[in-house]
C-alpha cells in the first residue's frame, strides 16, 4: 500500500520541513526502499526499523513504499526492473529464496537480476501448540505427533508463509503426514489456534511470543541452533533430535542488478550503522529477534545466504509437490 | 468499581490535551480522506499509518483509532452524496442514502447517518468496556463450521438487498462470489480465472471493483441522455432530520447497533455481514417494506448504526488476544509493533493506561466526530449544487488516485475500467450492484470456510449440523429463507397485477 | 409494451448463463479434489452450476413478460469516461503524477455535451493543481511528481 513517512506527515500536520541535508554524490535525493508486503506486516516492521536509521546515517530520506502481492514476487519484480541507480531498493524476506521454486514463472531470475546490500536480521520460530494440548514436554511431543499424525491439525498461513515452510520441515523431518490447515493470513490461523480449533503450528516469535508468555497457546521447541534469551526453557529442535528443522525468516536488502558499486557501499555501511543501533535493537528484541551482526550486513553474506537457501528449500518444495503459481 | 477506576484512568490518559489534539486530527484526517472517493478505510489508514509512527505509543494508537472512525464517517458521505462506498460496509448506506439525496434528503441521510453512528459508538464503547474477555471467550468458539453457517445466513440476507427481482439478486450475489474467487487459491496455490494474469493472482481489488461498479456505472448512468433530462437533482432540501424521521430512526439504530456489536467481536468477517445483517432485518421488520431501495430512513440508520458499532467491537479480539479481526485492526497491530508494543494477551494487565486509554479515546473520538460532521453536513451538500459536468471529472480524478495508492499498481486502474463496464451493463440489465458486492466480499471466506470445516471435520458434512453454534445458524438460515422468500413471491405476483 | 418477452431481463438471464459457463469450464480444468480435501475447482464449480440455473430461471421468466423501456446508452460517456482510469494507468509511472491526472481529467471531461474545450481545460488544471497539494505534498503518497519521459 502507498506509504509515505514521518518527513511527509509532519508536513501534513502543517510543519512544512525544508528538503534535507545536502549530500555530496549518492544519495542526492530520497531513497525508496519496496516492501513486497502489506503495510503493518512483520516484513514491514522490520523495514520501517532499519529505513529510519538508515535515512539518518545516508543524509536522505527512504521512503517506505508497499507493493504487496503475489507472495512478495510482484514487489520483487518490481524492484528487478527499475532503475539500477541506488534509489530504489528492495526488503525482502526468505520468501526471496523459496519463491524461486514456489512460483516457476518468475517475471525475473532471482539470482541475477539483483546487487546485494546485506542482512538484516534472522527471526527464530517456534512450535507451538493450542493450550491444551497432552504432550508436557518435546520428546513427548515429538512421539505423540508420529503416534496420532491422522488425528493431527497443522495450521500454517497459506502457501510460502513461514509457518507452511517451517510446517514442511515438521513433517519432513518426523516423516509424519500430518493434516494441514491453511489460513490467509497468521492472523485467523492463531485465532483458531487460541480457539483450540486447530492443534499445532510452527511461527515466527514475532506472532507466538505474547501469546506464549499470557499462557493462551503452549510453546514446545524453538527452531534456533542455540536456546533463545526470551524462553530459556525451550529447547532447540537439535536438542530435541530434529536437526534438520532449523530455520530462521531471514530479511535481506537487495538493489537492481548493475546499481554503482559506491552506492551499494554506501548503503551497506548505512544498514550496519542501523543494525548497530541500540533503539533498534531494543524494538527488534521486543519481537523475539535480533539484529545482524555486522560481518553479516554484508553484500557477500547475502548472497551466499541466498544462495545457500535456494539449494536447501528447492527439494524440500519439489517434495511436498506445492507450487504457488 | 473496577471497571470505574479503569475507565477513569482511560479518560486521564485520553484527554490530556495532547491526546486530545491527536484524536481530533485523526477524525479529521480520516474524514477528510475518506470522503475523497475512491478511498476507503483500509486505504486512508494505510496512507496515514506512517504519521502515526514518529508519536508516543497511546496517542499514536488514539489517533490511528480516531482516522479509522473518521474514514468511516467520510466514507458514508461518499456512499450518499455521489453512490460510491468505499468499503463494504457503506455499500448498504448507498443503497438508500443515495436515493435520500436524489429526492433532495442528502443533509438528512448525513445527519442520520451520523447520529447512528454516534449512538452505535456509544454503546459499544460501553460494551468493549465491560464485556471484552467474555466476549472473546464466546469469539473463540467459532470456528470454520460456525463461519460457514453465519456467512451463509449473511448472503441470505442479501435477497432483501435488492428491490427488483429475487432471481436477479441471487444470481448477483452467485456472480460477486465467483468473482471473488479470481485469484489463488489459498490451499493449493493453483491460480483460478486470472487469465494469466500476475496481477490478479491476488485476487480482484476490492477498491477497484466497488469504484467500477458503483461509481463509474452511476456516472455513466446519469450521463445519458444529457440533453434531454435533468441529470441529477440539485434542490437540496432540509438540512437536518425532521421529528417523523427522528422517530423513524430510533428503533433500527438501536438494533443496528446491537446486531452490529455482536457481529463485530467475531474475528474473520463478522463485521462485514453487520451493515448488510442490518439492513435485512430493518426491511423485514419495517411497516412499509416497498420504501426500501427508495430512500428509506430506516434502511440508512440501521445499516450506519450496525457497521460503526461493528469496527468498535472489532477492537475487542485486537486489544484482548492480539488478533486482528479485519485488515484495519492488521494495520494496528503494525502500528502497535513499531511502536514496541507486541499485542497480545498480556496487553491490558501490563499497560492498562494504553488499555483503557484507548477505549475512552474511542467514545471521545465518536463525539468529536459528531461535532465535527454535523455543521459539515452542509458544506457537503452544497457540493450536490456543484454542476454535474464538473463533479465527475472529479471523481474520476480521485478515483484514479485512490485506487493506484492501494497498491500501486497500474493494473487496478484498468479493472475500474472494466468494473464500470460490467457495472453500467449490469444497470441496463436491472440487476442491482450490492448483492454482487456482498457476494464479492464473502466468496472466498465461504469457501475458504467450508474447506476448512471439512477437513477438519475429515470430510464429514455433518460437522455443520452437530455443532451447535453451527446448528442454529444453518436453523436461522432456513427460517429467514422462507420469511424472505414467501412475501416476495406474494409482493411480485401483486406487482404483476398492478402492471396490467 | 405488447412484445411476448422481457428482452431486458432475457439478456440479464443470457449473461448470467455465460459467466455460469465461463467460470464451469475454467472450473472443469482445475483439480476437483473430494469433499474432505476440496480441490481448488470444487466450489466454483457448484457456483457455476447454482448461476446456470438462476439465468435459466430468469430467461424463462422474461417469456410472457411485459417488455420496460430500456431507456438511452451513454456512448459518448463510456467512450471518454472508461479510458480515463486507463489513461492515469498508462502515464503515471512515465509521465509522473502531475501532467498524468491533468491527461485523466481532461479526458474524462469530454464524456458531457456540457463541456466546451476550453471548460474541460480549466477543470482539468484546477484538479490537478488541487490533487498535486492535496495527495502529493499533503498526504505525500510516494508517485513522482514528473517522470522519467519528460525531459527535465
Amino acid at each position: 500500500m502507498a506509504q509515505f513517512t514521518r518527513f511527509a506527515g509532519l508536513s501534513m500536520l502543517g510543519l512544512m520541513l525544508g528538503s534535507a541535508a545536502l549530500a555530496q554524490g549518492y544519495p542526492e535525493r530520497q531513497i525508496t526502499m519496496v516492501v513486497p508486503f502489506s503495510a503493518g506486516g512483520p516484513t514491514d516492521t522490520v523495514a520501517r526499523l532499519v529505513a529510519e536509521k538508515m535515512s539518518e546515517s545516508l543524509g536522505q530520506q527512504i521512503i517506505v513504499e508497499n507493493v504487496g502481492g503475489a507472495g512478495g514476487t510482484l514487489g520483487a519484480g518490481r524492484v528487478a526492473s527499475a532503475e539500477a541507480d541506488g534509489y530504489t531498493v528492495l526488503l525482502h524476506h526468505i520468501g526471496m529464496a523459496t519463491s524461486a521454486t514456489l512460483y516457476r514463472s518468475l517475471a525475473y531470475d532471482t539470482l541475477n537480476a539483483f546487487d546485494y546490500v546485506g542482512l538484516v536480521t534472522e527471526v527464530p520460530m517456534t512450535l507451538v501448540a493450542r493450550k491444551d494440548f497432552e504432550p508436557a514436554d518435546m520428546a513427548a511431543f515429538v512421539s505423540y505427533v508420529k503416534e496420532n499424525a491422522d488425528s493431527i491439525t497443522l495450521a500454517n498461513a497459506g502457501i510460502g508463509a513461514a509457518s507452511h515452510l517451517c510446517g514442511m520441515l515438521f513433517m519432513q523431518a518426523l516423516d509424519a503426514p500430518i493434516v494441514t490447515v491453511p489460513y490467509k493470513g497468521t492472523g485467523p490461523a492463531m485465532t483458531d489456534l487460541l480457539g483450540g480449533q486447530v492443534d499445532i503450528m510452527c511461527d515466527q516469535t514475532t506472532n507466538t511470543s505474547e501469546q506464549v508468555r499470557g499462557g493462551t497457546i503452549k510453546a514446545y521447541a524453538v527452531t534456533t541452533p542455540e536456546r533463545l534469551e526470551i524462553f530459556p526453557d525451550l529447547p532447540t529442535v537439535a536438542e530435541a533430535g530434529l536437526p534438520g528443522m532449523e530455520v530462521a525468516i531471514w530479511h535481506g536488502i537487495y538493489a537492481p542488478k548493475g546499481t554503482p558499486p559506491e552506492a551499494i557501499e554506501k548503503l551497506s555501511a548505512a544498514l550496519q550503522a542501523a543494525l548497530a543501533d541500540e533503539g533498534v535493537a531494543a524494538k527488534m528484541a521486543d519481537l523475539g529477534t535480533a539484529p545482524s551482526p555486522a560481518e553479516d550486513a554484508t553484500p557477500q553474506a547475502l548472497q551466499a545466504k541466498l544462495e545457500s537457501e535456494i539449494d536447501r528449500w528447492k527439494p524440500v518444495i519439489e517434495a511436498a509437490g506445492v507450487y504457488a503459481d | 468499581m473496577d471497571l470505574f477506576s479503569n475507565l477513569a484512568l482511560g479518560f486521564s490518559t485520553a484527554a490530556t490535551p495532547a491526546n486530545l489534539f491527536f484524536c481530533l486530527i485523526g477524525a479529521l484526517l480520516g474524514t477528510l480522506v475518506g470522503v475523497l472517493p475512491g478511498i476507503g478505510v483500509t486505504a486512508t489508514i494505510a496512507m496515514l499509518l506512517p504519521i502515526t509512527f514518529q508519536l508516543e505509543p497511546v496517542s499514536s494508537l488514539i489517533m490511528l483509532a480516531g482516522i479509522y472512525y473518521g474514514a468511516q464517517y467520510g466514507g458514508s458521505t461518499t456512499a450518499i452524496l455521489i453512490n460510491l462506498p468505499g468499503e463494504s460496509s457503506s455499500a448498504v448506506t448507498a443503497i438508500d442514502g443515495y436515493q435520500m439525496a436524489r429526492n433532495g434528503k442528502a443533509g438528512t441521510a448525513l445527519a442520520i447517518a451520523a447520529l447512528g453512528s454516534f449512538f452505535a459508538g456509544t454503546f459499544a464503547t460501553l460494551l468493549v468496556a465491560i464485556f471484552a474477555p467474555p466476549l472473546t471467550i464466546i469469539a473463540l468458539k467459532f470456528g470454520a463450521a460456525e463461519y460457514f453457517s453465519l456467512m451463509l445466513l449473511g448472503l441470505v440476507s442479501a435477497i432483501a438487498l435488492a428491490h427488483g427481482s429475487v432471481p436477479k439478486a441471487l444470481a448477483m450475489v452467485v456472480l460477486g462470489l465467483l468473482l471473488g474467487l479470481v485469484g489463488t487459491d489459498i490451499y493449493t496455490g493453483t491460480p483460478r480465472f486470472n487469465f494469466g494474469i500476475t496481477n490478479f493472482a491476488d485476487g480482484l481489488n476490492f477498491v477497484a471493483l466497488a469504484v467500477g461498479v458503483f461509481g463509474i456505472a452511476e456516472i455513466l448512468r446519469n450521463l445519458e441522455d444529457e440533453r434531454s433530462r435533468k441529470v441529477i437533482t440539485s434542490q437540496v432540501g432540509s438540512l437536518f432530520p425532521s421529528r417523523e424521521d427522528l422517530r423513524k430512526m430510533l428503533a433500527p439504530m438501536m438494533r443496528g447497533t446491537v446486531l452490529g456489536s455482536a457481529l463485530g467481536v467475531l474475528p474473520g468477517g463478522g463485521a462485514i455481514l453487520a451493515s448488510f445483517a442490518a439492513y435485512t432485518v430493518e426491511k423485514r421488520l419495517s411497516k412499509e417494506p416497498h420504501t426500501f431501495g427508495k430512500g428509506a430512513v430506516a434502511g440508512v440508520a440501521g445499516p450506519e448504526s450496525a457497521n460503526n458499532a461493528g469496527a468498535q467491537t472489532s477492537f475487542i479480539p485486537l486489544l484482548t488476544l492480539g488478533i486482528p479481526a479485519n485488515p484495519v485492526m492488521a494495520l494496528m497491530v503494525g502500528a502497535m509493533i513499531i511502536q514496541g508494543i507486541v499485542p497480545g494477551p498480556n496487553v491490558a494487565s501490563e499497560q492498562p493506561a494504553l488499555f483503557w486509554g484507548v477505549i475512552a479515546s474511542m467514545w471521545i473520538g465518536n463525539l468529536m466526530l459528531v461535532i465535527l460532521n454535523l455543521p459539515l453536513i452542509g458544506l457537503w451538500v452544497r457540493l450536490l449544487k456543484v454542476p454535474y459536468f464538473v463533479l465527475f471529472p472529479i471523481i474520476l480524478a480521485f478515483c484514479s488516485i485512490g485506487v493506484y495508492s492501494v497498491n500501486s499498481n497500474v493494473f487496478d486502474l484498468y479493472s475500474v475500467a472494466m468494473f464500470g463496464l460490467l457495472g453500467y451493463v449490469l444497470i441496463k440489465l436491472r440487476c442491482e450492484p450490492a448483492p454482487l458486492l456482498l457476494g464479492f466480499v464473502l466468496g472466498p471466506l465461504l469457501e475458504e470456510n467450508l474447506r476448512r470445516a471439512m477437513i477438519l471435520g475429515r470430510g464429514d458434512p455433518m460437522v455443520f449440523v452437530t455443532r451447535p453454534i453451527s446448528a442454529t445458524l444453518l436453523a436461522l438460515t432456513v427460517v429467514v429463507l422462507i420469511v424472505v422468500l414467501l412475501p416476495s413471491v406474494r409482493a411480485k405476483r401483486e406487482e404483476v397485477f398492478v402492471e396490467d | 409494451m405488447k412484445t411476448a418477452f422481457d428482452p431486458t431481463d432475457a439478456a440479464a438471464g443470457v449473461l448470467f448463463i455465460l459467466f455460469g459457463l465461463f467460470f464451469g469450464v475454467q472450473s472443469l480444468g482445475l483439480d476437483l479434489g473430494t469433499a474432505f480435501r476440496m480441490g481448488p475447482g470444487y466450489f466454483p464449480l457448484i457456483l457455476s452450476g447454482v448461476l446456470i440455473l438462476l439465468g435459466a430461471v430468469i430467461l424463462a421468466g422474461s417469456l410472457g413478460a411485459t417488455a420496460q423501456d430500456f431507456g438511452a446508452m451513454a456512448w459518448r460517456g463510456m467512450l471518454f469516461i472508461l479510458p480515463a482510469p486507463i489513461v492515469f494507468g498508462l502515464t503515471v509511472r512515465g509521465l509522473g503524477f502531475v501532467p498524468s491526472i491533468f491527461l485523466t481529467a481532461f479526458v474524462a471531461g469530454f464524456a458531457s455535451l456540457k463541456m466546451s474545450p476550453a471548460r474541460a481545460l480549466v477543470l482539468a488544471v484546477a484538479i490537478t493543481i488541487f490533487s498535486t497539494l492535496v495527495f502529493s505534498y499533503g498526504l505525500g503518497l510516494p508517485f513522482r511528481r514528473f517522470g522519467p519521459w519528460l525531459p527535465m
